[in-house]
């Protein structure tokens, strides 16, 4: 063993060296820098998470949206469609309105005419009458004669259809 | 264009100048001096080389010197404490890799720049080394003495490749007589040291993991002792027990078979490449140094994945006698 180099106090240093090295890079080298590594996937791991999370969450929000946006568009075109029903309802009446309130007039203004009509007949009757008479009276005042009787109604007539066109 | 003729000169400069140094190696070196008539048969630019397998000490006490001149420097003095050249170079490559882990821990950043992510590189392969074998959660365990005997074993093999290994040390007539440094894995001691490691390593490991199974493993006293309903089978009882003992003796002969495993390796590779440069002093060494970085990688994968093997087939839970049940 001599002869290859056998020696006991090398042999013991070497195994001390190897451990206080062992022991030197446990604690500076292996431990922090595979604590480092940990943390590193960890870190990578959850940024990933993170990514993934912010993606499905903007889809969401986007799809969110999209269908706020649908629903908005639904609205309006049924408030469209309400004010259009409403502004029709509202032509219709005011037209049912106007035609009711034109009949009325013209029934107003009929029985106007016709009040007046009755009003004028009636008028006329008076004074036809009141000619009548007047004629009756010319009639007895001169002698009653057929020719001058027709004069006279002629008279009369002429003078109430005057009157009357008054 | 331009540029590219002008690099085509250069490479072709540069290959002349290598041929030329390889043929001046070959005239200057020791088969050139053999060749053309050398005085002597120790010829050459460089000195022959002296193979001596124990380290040599750097620094001793005087009385030590006295015995060391006496006995010749083929042993060393036992029982004295002294500091050899290998010790030496270990230390030094002690302190390159606790510096080089020192350098990357200190700002220690959740993005690695430099040192750091080149660190982070290493710890990451040998983690994943150890994570393919033994498995995930057992991988944290063994990493950190698999790791320390992988760092330790490379460096030291690459830094005995420096130019200043061999060309270091005192001088006695003229030519160096004890080198200052020397590649640690070229003394024995260095490799028994580790073997030591790893076989305590093991055995820790395996005994803790599976307790009074793993002894199982090396005293099988089952088919000895008569039990009801089993049947008494002596026979079985001797060759189970002698086949623990050769389980036992397996785990031992490790040791042995680390050692000289890369010591033998190590040793090897110093005496190629003082003999390769002895007999061509330029240029026809440097494919030598190559397959040195590649075996001193090596080396230090089969020490830490054998270390690894054992300790994960030692924490295995093995079915005890399990060929007498069925």
């Amino acid at each position: 063993m001599a002869q290859l180099g056998f020696h006991w106090p090398s042999l013991v240093i070497y195994l001390v060296n190897f451990l206080i090295l062992l022991g030197i890079l446990y604690v500076m080298g292996y431990k922090p820098i595979l604590r480092m590594l940990d943390q590193r996937s960890e870190k990578i791991k959850e940024s990933l998470e993170e990514a993934d999370r912010v993606r499905r969450e903007s889809a969401k929000a986007q799809e969110e949206m999209q269908q706020r946006l649908e629903e908005a568009h639904q609205e309006g075109q049924r408030l469209l469609e309400e004010a259009r029903q409403a502004a029709e309802r509202y032509r219709e009446e005011e037209r049912k309105r106007a035609r009711q309130e034109a009949a009325a007039f013209l029934e107003r203004a009929r029985g106007e005419i016709r009040k007046e009509r009755d009003s004028a007949i009636e008028e006329v009757r008076g004074q036809f009458a009141d000619l009548a008479i007047l004629a009756a009276e010319r009639v007895i005042e001169r002698s009653l004669d057929k020719a001058a009787h027709r004069e006279i109604i002629d008279k009369v007539l002429e003078e109430s259809s005057k009157l009357e066109r008054n | 264009m331009r540029s590219q003729v002008r690099g085509r000169r250069l490479l072709l400069l540069a290959g002349i100048a290598v041929i030329a140094l390889f043929l001046a190696g070959l005239v200057t070196g020791a088969i050139g001096n053999a060749f053309f008539g050398g005085e002597g048969e120790a010829g050459g630019l460089l000195p022959k080389p002296e193979v001596r397998l124990p380290a040599e000490p750097v620094f001793q006490s005087a009385e030590s010197e006295g015995g060391h001149e006496g006995g010749g420097s083929s042993s060393l003095p036992a029982g004295k404490f002294l500091l050899t050249n290998t010790i030496l170079s270990s230390w030094i490559a002690t302190l390159v890799i606790v510096l080089l882990f020192v350098l990357a821990t200190r700002r220690l950043s959740l993005v690695p720049r430099g040192i750091q992510n080149f660190m982070e590189a290493v710890v990451v392969a040998l983690l994943g080394f150890v994570e393919g074998m033994a498995g995930k959660e057992r991988a944290r365990r063994f990493f950190p003495v698999i790791a320390t005997i992988f760092l330790f074993v490379v460096v030291n093999a690459w830094l005995g490749l420096l130019p200043i290994y061999p060309s270091l040390g005192f001088l006695k007539e003229g030519h160096i007589e004890r080198h200052l440094l020397r590649p640690a894995g070229t003394d024995l001691n260095m490799p028994l040291a580790l073997a030591l490691v790893s076989f305590i390593f093991v055995e820790y490991w395996g005994f803790r993991t599976l307790k009074g199974h793993y002894v199982g493993k090396f005293v099988r006293l089952g088919n000895l002792i008569p039990r009801p309903g089993r049947g008494w089978n002596p026979l079985q009882g001797l060759i189970d027990l002698f086949v623990g003992g050769l389980e036992a003796l397996s785990e031992l002969v490790r040791i042995v078979s680390f050692t000289f495993r890369l010591f033998g390796n190590m040793t090897a590779g110093e005496i190629l490449l003082l003999v390769a440069t002895f007999l061509v002093p330029f240029v026809f060494v440097i494919p030598f140094y190559g397959l040195e970085i590649l075996v001193g990688f090596v080396q230090a994968l089969i020490f830490a994945g054998l270390t690894l093997a054992f300790v994960t087939m030692a924490v295995m839970p093995h079915e005890e006698e399990g060929h007498g049940s069925h």
